[in-house]
């Protein structure tokens, strides 16, 4: 089938775009489009406008800067797979980024655009949950920081307004003394995660100073464990925290039944995934 | 009714013009348009990687991307890879790989994997095994089994090598690849 006809915008600064976002009646927005180019062929979305934003170089970055990881909404997941800063220092994203989709598919689908399709079954929504990062959006009013864990909303859903594009992830530097992983159960290469965590520890003088722990496709978002976080926070990081707080999280976790396994069977991989990102966590925080 | 685009792509080393419907995809461009229907189209939904090509040095799946958002940038199609100048007389190392390594049967996934091939030796080209199977990953092959389109890719790595070897004027090495 093919798409239904649209006019095709392609703005090349962010003022530009946002100026059409806010000007044009129900624009889409367009960038690495490997989820909603199939979307639109399957007429499962019939946008009028779309705004590409693929002529916007200055959103093509990845690079620590104030303190922060800054990736702009044009940096492709084969750009986080081959990046030293993301190698050395993110051991989530480096986790994440060869298990999303396929190689083909990497080098033109992007991380900003995953985290704002919203899809509960996305890896970098959870990531970025887990390092507590943000979004930042550019509207017409200026720009904002949307925490990430108060950005999804619903499936497919997110608090960006209408006229807003979101044109950078942050997160925080990580210190010497913290480490994150990603871990994905999936049947076969190019499937979404049947479930997915990410975790994120700082470890001061053997003591959790801080933690993050979040999951993908077991919510109707990604979603934080605040009270597995809370559980870890202060203690110990032994086997036995991170088993307790795996079991959290699985508490915490509402799967759904479907044709890859049972919401029991999927609560109990969020379980063992969430016990393992957290060892690995903790053996690039340096605390074995 | 949104007008057409005019765009201009160069394909197989040849500028050539178009004109568009927005929502008209790149491989229905190459493929209608262009006449170059050895880009072939497998799934529908951007999953067997049939209808690769190499845009601007990337391999990408043409069915998920407009042909108004390749606009200025350049095309290498199956049709291309004989033409390259590190081609032999008739085919493309590569190309002849799955002729010597009887790395197709029914051919239907051939030009996709023939051109994720390329896009991978040119960034890699020296891949092990394993690395290989993850390059192809994106691309289905619903015959071979995909064993012998390992071995024609190492084939092509082995003769491409040779090749710079020579003219570097060093040593070739060993054309037979790793044993799995």
């Amino acid at each position: 089938m093919k798409a239904a006809q649209f006019e095709h915008h392609e703005p090349t600064t962010v003022d530009e775009a946002v100026g059409l976002l806010d000007s044009l009646d129900e624009p889409t927005i367009l960038a690495g489009g490997q989820s909603l180019v199939p979307m639109m062929r399957f007429r499962l979305a019939r946008p009028s406008t779309i705004v590409d934003l693929n002529s916007i170089d200055a959103l093509d970055y990845l690079r620590e800067e104030d303190g922060h990881l800054r990736i702009g909404a044009l940096c492709r997941h084969v750009d986080v797979l081959e990046s030293d800063t993301i190698a050395d220092r993110y051991g989530a994203f480096a986790d994440a980024a060869p298990l999303i989709a396929d190689p083909q598919i990497r080098n033109r689908g992007t991380v900003v655009g995953s985290v704002a399709q919203s899809d509960p079954k996305g890896d970098w929504g959870t990531v970025v949950l887990a390092h507590d990062g943000e979004v930042i959006a550019q509207g017409p009013d200026g720009e904002r920081s949307i925490p990430a864990e108060e950005f999804f909303l619903l499936p497919y859903d997110n608090a960006l307004e209408e006229s807003e594009l979101a044109t950078e992830i942050r997160v925080p530097v990580p210190d010497e003394n913290e480490g994150s992983a990603y871990e994905k159960l999936k049947r076969k290469v190019g499937d979404y995660a049947m479930v997915g965590a990410a975790a994120r520890l700082r470890v001061d003088n053997g003591t959790i100073a801080d933690a993050g722990l979040a999951l993908t496709a077991v919510d109707i978002t990604n979603t934080r464990v605040a009270a597995a976080e809370e559980a870890l926070e202060g203690e110990t990081p032994t086997p036995e925290r991170f088993k307790e707080a795996g079991e959290i999280a699985a508490d915490h976790s509402n799967p759904e039944t479907d044709e890859h396994g049972s919401a029991d069977y999927k609560r109990n991989m969020v379980r063992v995934l969430s016990q393992r990102a957290l060892s690995n966590a903790l053996e690039r925080a340096g605390g074995t | 009714m949104p007008a057409e685009k005019a765009i201009t792509i160069t394909v197989n080393g040849t500028e050539r013009e178009l004109s568009v419907e927005p929502r008209k995809l790149l491989v229905h461009a190459i493929r209608e348009d262009l006449d170059l229907t050895g880009t072939h189209i497998g799934c529908d939904t951007g999953n067997c990687g049939a209808c690769t090509v190499v845009k601007d040095g990337e391999a990408i799946k043409s069915c998920l991307q407009f042909a108004v958002q390749a606009d200025g940038s350049e095309v290498t199609t199956v049709e291309g890879m004989a033409d390259l100048p590190d081609a032999g007389e008739d085919l493309h190392p590569i190309q002849e790989g799955f002729k010597e390594e009887h790395g197709l049967q029914c051919g239907f996934c051939t030009p996709g994997m023939i051109m994720t091939g390329k896009a991978l030796l040119d960034r890699n080209p020296a891949p092990t095994d394993e690395e290989i199977r993850e390059g192809i990953s994106g691309n289905l092959c619903r015959c071979t089994g995909y064993h012998n389109i390992v071995d024609a890719i190492q084939y092509a790595s082995a003769e491409l090598g040779d090749a710079e070897a020579a003219t570097d004027g060093g040593r070739p090495r060993d054309p037979g690849g790793e044993a799995e």
